[in-house]
Order: C-alpha cells, then sequence, then structure tokens
C-alpha cells in the first residue's frame, strides 16, 4: 500500500484535472453545453415578439420581450430600483439570521431537555401548519408597513424550519461516536463541539437553505399584500396598473435572485462540508 | 516467569446481571486478563459476550452481583488505562486520516503537535502513510479500520477491549488486519480483552479463549492457545497445532448448544 498522490490531491481518486471536474460538474458554465439553450431562448423571444406584433395574443396581457428588456433597461440602472431590491433582501436576510439564531437555540434546548420538546409539540404542530402569509395582515397591523411587518412574517417561516432541522440533525448523530468519546472520557463540550455539531451540519444546513429561500418568498409575499417599499409592494403596483412588462421584468430579477441565493448556498456547503 | 510480578488487567469475578428482571444474561461469569496477555472471548451470538465487554469499559452500570476491576480500579467510562475499538471504524468523516489517529490522544488532553506526532507514527506502522490527508470517505473499509487500530494503540493504554473489530470486514482483509494486530501487539505487549464469534481469528491472535454459553452466558471452557510467537497467520492456517485448537474450540462451543 503506496501514496500513489500528494498530500492536497482531494478527493481522493478522481484523477481528473480541476479543470475537467468542473466542466463535468452539472450546472458548470461550457460554451458548447450553452449554445442550444441559447437557440432554445432566443427562438422562444422571438416567437412571443412576433406574436405580440403581429396582434395573435394582447401585450397587454402577455407582455412583450422588448417591453421587459425596456423595464429593466429603464429601471435596473435607477437607485429606486435597488432601494427597493435592499429592503426585500434586507427583510428576509435580518428574518433569515434573527429565526436561525433563535431556532438553534430552540432546537438545542429540545435535544437538552426532551420533556421540553413533548411538551411544545403540540403547539409547534399547530403553528407550523398554518399558512404563515395569513398571519401577514396581523403582522402589518402589529408591526406596521415597513421591514418589521416582513421580518415577522419571515422569521415565522425560519424559525420553525430551522428548529426541526437542528433537532433532526443533532438527534442523527452516529452513536457509535458517542460511545467512542465515551470510552475516551470525553467532557460533554468536546463531545458537543467536536462531533454533535459536525455530525449535525449537514442536516441543519439543508434547513437553513430552505428556510432562507422560504425567508424570501414570504418577505415578497407579505409585500405584495401591504408595504411602503420592497420589490413585492412594486409588483403589487405594476400588476394593478397594467403594466405587464414591468411584472414579468420583476419576476426575472427575482429569479435571478433566488439562483444566485441558491448558487451561495452550495458554495457555501462545499466549503463547509468538503467531507461528504 | 516471575509470577509475582504478573497483575491482573481485568478481574471479574462471580458476576451476573439480569436487565430489566428478566431472563439472566450473564451468570457467575469469572475470568481474568493478565497484564500483556492477549485473551479472546467467543460463544454463540446473544451470549452476552458484548455486554461483558461493555461492562469492563464502563459503559453499562455495574452488575449487582460479583465484583469487576479494570486496570485495578471499579470500571469506568474514560479510564486511562483503557482503549475500546468498537466493530465499526467510528471515523469522524469530517476529520481526515491524521486527525482521526490523533482523536483519542487529543480528548484524553495530549497538545495538538504531540498527538499528531504520534499519529503520524501509528498511521505508518499499520501501513497509511501517504494517507494522512485522506479523509474516511476516500478511504477503504481496510483503510478505514487501520485509521481507527492506529487512533485505539496511539492512546498508549496498557489495556484494549476490543469488539469484534474485524467483525465488519471481507475475509481477506480481516486476515491482513488480524496479521498487522498480530505485530502491533506483539511490539507493545498489552493485555487485550478480544471479542469475537470468529474462531480462527480467536486462536490465530489469542493466548487464552474463552468459550461463553448461549444466553445466559456462563464461561464454559478456558482454552490455552500454546502456540509460539511471534506468528504469522499465513503460516498458522497450515499449522496443524492451529487446527487441532481450532477443532477443540468447536467441540467446546457444540458442547455449549447442546446444554
Amino acid at each position: 500500500m503506496k501514496s500513489d498522490s500528494d498530500a492536497n490531491a482531494l478527493p481522493a481518486f478522481d484523477f481528473r484535472s480541476r479543470a475537467a471536474r468542473r466542466a463535468a460538474r452539472p450546472g458548470g458554465l461550457r460554451l458548447d453545453a450553452l449554445l442550444p439553450h441559447a437557440i432554445f431562448v432566443a427562438a422562444l423571444l422571438g416567437a412571443w415578439e412576433l406574436a405580440a406584433a403581429r396582434g395573435w395574443f394582447d401585450p397587454i396581457f402577455f407582455g412583450r420581450p422588448s417591453g421587459v428588456a425596456r423595464y429593466l433597461w429603464e429601471h435596473v440602472p435607477t437607485a429606486r430600483f435597488w432601494i427597493d431590491l435592499g429592503w426585500t433582501m434586507a427583510a428576509a436576510l435580518i428574518s433569515f439570521v434573527l429565526g436561525s439564531a433563535l431556532a438553534f437555540g430552540v432546537g438545542l434546548a429540545f435535544v437538552a431537555w426532551p420533556a421540553l420538546e413533548r411538551f411544545a409539540e403540540p403547539y409547534f404542530s399547530a403553528l407550523n401548519a398554518m399558512p404563515r402569509i395569513a398571519l401577514a395582515p396581523l403582522f402589518i397591523l402589529w408591526f406596521g408597513l415597513g421591514p418589521g411587518s416582513k421580518i415577522a412574517v419571515g422569521f415565522s417561516v425560519v424559525f420553525f424550519v430551522v428548529v426541526s432541522s437542528t433537532v433532526a440533525g443533532i438527534r442523527g448523530v452516529n452513536d457509535d461516536h458517542l460511545t467512542l468519546c465515551r470510552t475516551l472520557g470525553a467532557r460533554p463540550a468536546t463531545v458537543f463541539f467536536r462531533v454533535t455539531l459536525p455530525g449535525a451540519v449537514p442536516v441543519i444546513f439543508s434547513g437553513l437553505r430552505l428556510a432562507l429561500v422560504y425567508a424570501l418568498l414570504v418577505v415578497i409575499a407579505a409585500e405584495i399584500i401591504a408595504s411602503d417599499r420592497g420589490i413585492g409592494q412594486k409588483l403589487a403596483y405594476l400588476g394593478a396598473t397594467f403594466n405587464v412588462n414591468g411584472v414579468i421584468a420583476l419576476v426575472l430579477v427575482l429569479a435571478a435572485l433566488g439562483v444566485a441565493i441558491v448558487r451561495v448556498m452550495t458554495w457555501l456547503e462545499r466549503r463547509l462540508l468538503h467531507w461528504q | 516467569m516471575n509470577l509475582t510480578e504478573v497483575r491482573a488487567a481485568i478481574e471479574v469475578e462471580r458476576v451476573h446481571l439480569a436487565f430489566e428482571a428478566g431472563a439472566a444474561v450473564l451468570s457467575d461469569v469469572s475470568l481474568s486478563v493478565d497484564e500483556g496477555e492477549f485473551v479472546a472471548l467467543i460463544g454463540p451470538s446473544g451470549c452476552g459476550k458484548t455486554t461483558l465487554l461493555n461492562l469492563c469499559a464502563g459503559l453499562l452500570t455495574a452488575p449487582a452481583r460479583g465484583t469487576i476491576r479494570v486496570a485495578g480500579v471499579a470500571p469506568r467510562e474514560g479510564n486511562p488505562q483503557v482503549a475500546y475499538m468498537l466493530a465499526r471504524d467510528s471515523l469522524l468523516p469530517w476529520l481526515d486520516a491524521l486527525a482521526n489517529a490523533a482523536f483519542g490522544m487529543r480528548v484524553r488532553g495530549a497538545t495538538k503537535v504531540e498527538s499528531e506526532r504520534r499519529a503520524h507514527a501509528l498511521l505508518a506502522e499499520v501501513g497509511l502513510a501517504g494517507y494522512e490527508r485522506h479523509y474516511p470517505k476516500a478511504l477503504s473499509h481496510g483503510m478505514r479500520q487501520r485509521t481507527a487500530l492506529a487512533r485505539t494503540f496511539a492512546i498508549g493504554a496498557p489495556l484494549l477491549l476490543m469488539d469484534e473489530p474485524f467483525g465488519a470486514l471481507d475475509a481477506q482483509t480481516r486476515l491482513q488486519l488480524q496479521d498487522l494486530l498480530l505485530r502491533l501487539c506483539e511490539q507493545r505487549g498489552q493485555a487485550v480483552l478480544f471479542v469475537t464469534h470468529d474462531l480462527a481469528e480467536a486462536v490465530a491472535l489469542s493466548d487464552r479463549v474463552l468459550v461463553m454459553s448461549s444466553r445466559p452466558g456462563r464461561i464454559m471452557a478456558d482454552v490455552a492457545i500454546d502456540l509460539p510467537r511471534p506468528r504469522s497467520i499465513r503460516l498458522l492456517h497450515k499449522d496443524a497445532r492451529f487446527h487441532a485448537l481450532y477443532a477443540s474450540l468447536w467441540s467446546h462451543l457444540e458442547a455449549g448448544w447442546a446444554s
């Protein structure tokens, strides 16, 4: 048994170059893979534009690509657009951070004191089963049209997702690892920080990823219901004034934002969980 | 041999154990393992051999009847005189082989530099030089169990408790690791209590083999393995004495089934 790779060549047994691995990864950017997509999208947009120009369907209801492009061209460079986007993102991120932090603490408490979890379980189930967006009108009354009500709605979603993933992650820790720690006489803090927590990270992380996407979703929904700022508020306004091109443009912006969030979380996961 | 210098690493005296007022698991079990002695515990599955090992490791609460002394004291978790090894490698997947081999020492308070230095040496000794930076996912079953052996031996405890450490390996890898364990033990000479259901493994590795009956477990036979050391697994399998001892253990086991 001799070494056949240098110490830095991870993962082991993957002898392809870094570039080859990147290219083989699903979602990696490659020109020859991109070309069919470019042709497909161009054909779709061309057909849509043609149909709108010929009056095959009414651009007042269905918009047209050139109109969407013009809206983006005119609005994306403005401060107003970025302020709206900033409000939406800030509300989603703040609710994510607050909700996750509290949920992590509560999740740990549930694992430490199962009696507490048994007591809280019926209330948690009821709250978690409730469509949280139904609370938005209440939160808007309590916290106003500003970011407070959006953060509250986001928080109410993030919290439950992260509590259950924290509990599942920590309960799912390998019994053999705990037995090993017991035979070594490890202190509880050592077990927690060196075994339990790292072992729970994959499950907790998938909860966090889900929670962030949900947070953005419900913040926008709450903004559509009532808000003084934000992309959701803008969407509601454009829809109400029949600016279909504007609505489609903002939906595209949100799609790009969603993809960006997933990309960042995936990148973070690779960094954190490179051993998987 | 100077008998006054040989002290018991493990002393089990007249231990009875029953779980939850149910049927007895262990019945009047007495055994001893001397310092530097390799003792295997064999018996049908469910006979309580792992339970007995876990009692010695302090993983189970002490039995109501009988006494157990491990390295001169009552069994307890984290006894620095004792290292414990499981059937599954129980490597931490987020640590590389070096950090896994060093883990036991780190938990027991050794410095990072010192434990990594020893882990490095042990990995080389178990045949994993060059694999220090590999994560468990990139290692084969045999290599993972070699890493677990390195972790166990790196602690430097004079008593090892092993619960079928090669039970989950394929036949060939198992023979290789038995050879490795023979070498590690013969160089260091610590006491080992080794639970297995593999008779050939018990004969090949041990100084003595204890045969347990089916539940409730009793020690039915105490067979001295008078094969010379150092041993080689490959040569042992061609040795007539080895096969005679193997056959004798078989007959003891069968007597246990009949009773």
